[in-house]
């Protein structure tokens, strides 16, 4: 059962916003994380099993070992898992 | 343009034939992935083969390396639409380790998981095919770290995303479960003669 109430649509709204502004697909995907997870700690959405595996692997895409760059396909990555989030954001 | 998609003016008429449709040809061999290149210690990397099996497997590097190998030349297609052709690719064929394992019969699915979380799926049949090895040699050398070093699954038939790099298990499965792309929107099968590259057309 999806999320309700002005916090869950204050979340969505936030989150959705992000995903629309322009920059670099990583860093949008980045902000999303980090408004998705004070949304999931407030519990103004639910952290549904679809959206703990997009934001696993949307973790690994961005995972930067020290030293190195992230590969070529990081960003196509974030754009892809973020469409699917927002498919499935107001399950959440 | 058009010299690009058919894969340039230097091919010979039997290797235009050779390059799927929306493919241009290329000598080199890009390197795409996301995230890291992982560091792998052969000391203790293991490889894992497990599910729908009556065998279930780990073996080590050495182990590996003590397997019966192959080789394989072939062309290889990714869907960023790159094509290479006459690549020579060598490990163990896919059929020693499925005969250690004694797949069970409701086994009809594969995933191969590897570092960092990544997987990708395949239906057995596609996986259970003579040019398919756990490749850990391109060209005669050991493949490059970014290449799949120490291991790389190989499945020439499919789209590049399908041969896995930095390959750890193969898991058998009753029913398809899609891996980390195929989730998102690339094809489940991945047909580079179909071009069959995103599940959304």
């Amino acid at each position: 059962m999806s999320s309700t109430g002005e916090a869950a649509d204050t979340a969505r709204v936030e989150v959705r916003a992000i995903m629309a502004r322009k920059g670099h697909a990583v860093e949008l995907a980045r902000q999303v994380e980090d408004r998705l997870d004070e949304a999931f700690a407030s519990g103004a959405l639910v952290r549904t099993p679809f959206l703990a595996q997009a934001l696993d692997d949307l973790d690994a895409a961005l995972d930067l070992e020290a030293g190195q760059k992230l590969g070529g396909k990081s960003a196509e990555a974030s754009r892809f898992i973020l469409r699917a989030i927002d498919g499935a954001l107001d399950e959440a | 343009m058009i010299d690009r998609l058919l894969g340039g003016a230097k091919l010979s008429d039997e290797q235009k034939r050779r390059v799927p449709p929306g493919q241009y040809v290329t000598e080199k061999f890009p390197v795409l992935h996301y995230g890291s290149v992982p560091r792998t210690d052969l000391a203790t990397w293991d490889f894992r083969v497990y599910g729908e099996v009556d065998n279930p497997l780990r073996f080590t590097w050495q182990e590996f390396k003590a397997f019966p190998r192959k080789q394989v030349h072939t062309d290889i297609h990714c869907v960023t639409r790159w094509t290479k052709l006459d690549t020579d690719f060598e490990g163990v064929p896919i059929q020693h380790v499925l005969d250690l394992a004694r797949l069970r019969s409701d086994a009809r699915f594969v995933v191969a998981h590897c570092e960092q979380g990544y997987t990708t799926n395949l239906p057995l049949d596609v996986l259970d095919d003579d040019d398919v090895l756990l490749a850990d040699t391109f060209a005669g050398q050991p493949l490059e770290p970014e290449h799949g070093w120490p291991l790389r699954l190989f499945v020439p038939k499919r789209y590049f995303w399908k041969s896995a790099k930095w390959v750890r298990g193969l898991e058998f499965l009753a029913h398809d479960q899609l891996g980390f792309w195929e989730r998102y929107g690339y094809s489940n099968s991945a047909d580079p003669w179909k071009e069959e590259r995103y599940s959304d057309g």
